[in-house]
């Protein structure tokens, strides 16, 4: 898990960093909400430099489908 | 003392009528819930009633005034919780609020409140009654994310209740709210999430949910105490939002 998305992710879902996973879902958290994404997009958008289309965030509704959409956007993560 | 209280067939309604009801008033419930109007204690009347449409509610107010004399007391308390962000970006059929929404969660919660006023006001100006509207109003109407329509209707209902208080306190009629913060009632888990009241559990100074007694406490308050007026009385355990 790439650590500086896991440090992203924990701080907008406020979860701690090793609670963050490749296998988390949007039902897997509680705050994972509308208002959250919108937060997610926007924190992603900021942090890579990137601009998200309105597919690509609905295909973010997993860790895994984040590292997809970011991938295909040219950002390196690790595995 | 004859209490009318709107949406009084169950949840928090129902306990606000009957804590009037212990306190020795005659209780009218309107609800346009019938089974619920049916469930209720037999020393509750139940009338049904769509607070929304402005003539049956006329109707229906001057019955009940046939009926016990005189309503010295109006409790709005009907209304919906409504949750819809301003934005949703997961909806891709339209990121913005519905418009229809909107103005659903506007009419139930504000223009239902002007509509029993109006209705209950009428026939207290007519009788010469000295009576008390309670709006119940809810810490939303200070603003609350993702709930544009119910803050804006709760926030009327403040700014209704002001008004009231200024305008009918010549004829001997206070106007006051009462603001719950977040009760531990069925409608409130239904509109959160366990994660949602976690935080609010967090950030309340008391730690904990409120009761729907405590609401129906306030409401006795703001009723007896006959120098309240044009007051929104907090009952929130503190949290701010």
């Amino acid at each position: 898990m790439d650590k500086r998305l896991a440090l992203i992710l924990s701080e907008v879902f406020r979860l701690k960093e090793k609670e963050i996973n490749i296998a988390l879902t949007k039902a897997d958290v509680g705050s994972w909400d509308s208002l959250k994404q919108m937060d997610l997009v926007l924190t992603l958008e900021r942090e890579y430099n990137i601009l998200l289309t309105i597919p690509d965030i609905l295909r973010m509704v997993s860790v895994a489908g984040i590292v997809d959409v970011l991938r295909e956007k040219g950002v390196a993560l690790e595995d | 003392m004859v209490a009318l209280v709107t949406g009084g067939g169950k949840g928090l309604g129902l306990v606000i009528a009957e804590h009037l009801l212990s306190n020795g008033a005659t209780v009218v419930v309107v609800d346009r819930d019938r089974d619920a109007l049916d469930a209720l204690p037999t020393s509750v009347f139940g009338k049904c009633l769509d607070v929304t449409q402005p003539e049956e509610a006329r109707t229906v107010v001057a019955s009940v005034v046939k009926e016990h004399g005189r309503i010295d007391v109006l409790v709005n308390n009907a209304g919906v919780i409504y949750n819809e962000p301003l934005v949703n970006i997961m909806k891709p059929e339209g990121i913005m609020h519905d418009y229809g929404r909107f103005r659903e969660a506007v009419t139930v919660n504000l223009d239902s409140v002007f509509i029993m006023t109006c209705a209950v006001v009428e026939q207290m100006v007519l009788l010469r009654t000295k009576g008390v509207i309670v709006n119940i109003s809810s810490i939303s109407a200070c603003g609350n994310e993702g709930q544009t329509a119910y803050a804006a209707a709760k926030a009327g209902v403040n700014a209704m209740t002001v008004t009231w208080s200024k305008e009918l306190g010549r004829c001997g009629i206070r106007c006051n709210a009462v603001a719950p913060g977040f009760i531990g009632t069925e409608s409130t888990h239904q509109a959160l999430s366990v994660d949602s009241i976690k935080h609010i559990l967090q950030n309340t100074p008391l730690g904990r949910l409120g009761k729907a007694q405590e609401v129906a406490q306030a409401v006795a308050t703001v009723i007896e105490n006959e120098f309240i007026n044009g007051v929104i009385l907090d009952v929130n355990g503190g949290l701010v939002i």
